[in-house]
């Protein structure tokens, strides 16, 4: 009988934030349409490292395993990509994991998206349909503009974007691209635009737009394939507009 | 509606001043510059004649300083602020883009030394009343040549890319393809200045006017 196929994977480890890195190599039973994911499974239930050491399960976020929560961003062979979409027989070995490096790190190769959540709070990410009474039924949505908004509604906030922009790092509060497109989703909503202002007031606050410098990473490395780069243009467009005619008609 | 919102950030307002600012006066004047230097195709007697008229203009350090020295040192040193705020990662991700974004800050940064010494050998040293002698006179110097070369090559290839960065960055061009429409644009604007660019600088060193006929004497 062959010997069963080896697939060799090397993660960084590091058990807290300000605790020291190390590197752990792994060498596990290829399966057919075996996943990254797959792979760190397989390691939770043997965790045993190439050289017969035991060690601990490697830490990791996950949860839909198809592409659609965004939660297993990391770093596989240097590229932020999504894990559970990531083909092993596609990958150069061995294959090497990487937590994401613009967010705090929580352990191993999960990290902490919090500044994600709070950048969406700020530019008020959502369509407010509440109130104290029936607000009765909203404007209707042109098919044109569901045609626009279905692809901006398809971001998981991942991450990714964040990730591979020169924008975002330690000297930087960038938002990043993910956030103005949603900023442009909600403001291309009929009933979302009773906030279009409020919204571009705070893409034009610190950290905001102004930071985009068009490397346009961010359209390469987004998993949904969500037109990033027109998004950041079209909310520009807007934003520079209500900043001149706020300047001249108060 | 509410009264929380806040105005537009200063760095918003910087940030576009500087985008700005690189069109509109620095990249207008990049091309006023090379159009009346391109005189010298024509004739050395063109060329002074061009050059009197813009020593002797009215209020010549007003407009100077207020369209030509402010403006660049505005752009360059906000340009190096906002460099030293990003942080490449073309190794990581070698895409197009990201190589535009490295070699906007290093094309700038040479095009700001350049300005620099080009300023002082060409209007500080000659008290503002450079001629074609004493530009043809430096350019005989093998190291000038060169430095000049490349401070052209860094200017045009910087403004090509900037015009496509400010057609994106002020939604004058916002799908992929308008985009890549703006991107043939620069890249237009790039190769016909480093071509009449390079053009001027020949016409120096060789004393080479391929418009000599157009001459009309005074
Ligand atoms: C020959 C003179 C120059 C011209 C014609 C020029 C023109 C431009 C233009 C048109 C842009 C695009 C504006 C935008 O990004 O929206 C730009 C961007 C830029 N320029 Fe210049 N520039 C010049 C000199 C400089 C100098 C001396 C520096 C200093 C390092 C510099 C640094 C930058 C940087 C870093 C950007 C990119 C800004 C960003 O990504 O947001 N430029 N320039
Ligand atoms: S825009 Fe794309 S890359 Fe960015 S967070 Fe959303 S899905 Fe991820
Ligand atoms: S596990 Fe949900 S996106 Fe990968």
């Amino acid at each position: 009988m062959a010997e069963t196929k080896k697939v060799i994977v090397k993660v960084k480890r590091q058990a807290g934030p300000n605790d020291p890195a190390r590197r752990e190599e792994f060498s596990l039973s290829w399966r057919p349409s075996m996943n990254v994911i797959i792979c760190l499974r397989d390691i939770a239930e043997n965790p045993v490292t190439r050289d017969g050491k035991k060690t601990t399960p490697i830490t990791y976020d996950s949860n839909c395993l198809e592409e659609i929560c965004g939660s297993c961003a990391m770093l596989i062979n240097g590229k932020a990509r999504m894990a559970c979409s990531a083909l092993v027989d596609q990958l150069e070995q061995p294959i090497r994991l990487e937590p994401l490096t613009k967010f705090p790190l929580v352990r191993d190769l999960s990290v902490d998206r919090q500044f994600m959540f709070e950048s969406l709070k700020r530019v008020k990410a959502w369509i407010p349909i509440d109130g104290t009474y029936h607000l009765g039924e909203g404007p209707r949505v042109s098919p044109e503009v569901q045609a626009k908004g279905y692809p901006l509604s398809h971001c998981i906030t991942c991450g990714n974007c964040l990730e591979v922009c020169p924008q975002v790092n330690e000297h930087n509060q960038f938002m990043g691209a993910a956030i103005i497109s949603q900023v442009r989703l909600f403001n291309m909503h009929p009933t979302g635009a009773m906030n279009k202002r409020e919204r571009l007031e705070a893409v034009m606050g610190p950290g905001g737009i102004q930071e985009c410098a068009n490397a346009q990473n961010c359209v390469k490395a987004c998993p949904k394939g969500i037109p990033l780069t027109e998004s950041i243009a079209e909310v520009n467009r807007d934003a520079w507009k209500q900043a001149l005619l706020g300047w001249f008609l108060g | 509606m509410s009264d929380t919102a806040s105005q537009p950030d200063a760095s918003y307002l910087l940030r576009k001043l500087h985008s700005f600012t690189g069109v509109l006066p620095v990249g207008a004047f990049l091309a006023e510059h090379f159009w009346s230097n391109s005189a010298a195709l024509v004739d050395p007697r063109k060329y002074d004649e061009v050059s009197r008229d813009l020593q002797t203009i009215p209020f010549r350090l007003v407009v100077e300083w207020a369209f030509i020295f402010l403006p660049i040192l505005f752009h360059g040193l906000y340009g190096i602020y906002i460099w030293l705020r990003g942080k490449s990662n073309v190794s990581a991700y070698p895409w197009v883009g990201n190589w535009q974004y490295v070699a906007q800050r290093y094309t700038g940064l040479i095009a700001f030394a350049y300005i620099g010494w080009h300023l002082y050998t060409e209007r500080w040293l000659t008290h503002g009343k450079s001629t074609y002698a004493t530009v043809a006179q430096d350019m005989a110097n093998p190291w000038y040549l060169a430095f000049f070369v490349v401070g052209i090559l860094a200017s045009s290839f910087h403004l090509g890319v900037g015009i496509w960065n400010f057609l994106c960055k002020w939604g004058l061009a916002t799908t992929a393809k308008a985009q890549e429409a703006a991107g043939r644009l620069g890249v237009v604007i790039g190769v016909a200045f480093s071509f009449v660019g390079i053009l001027i600088v020949l016409s120096f060193r060789l004393n080479w006017h391929p418009f000599a006929f157009y001459y009309i004497n005074k």
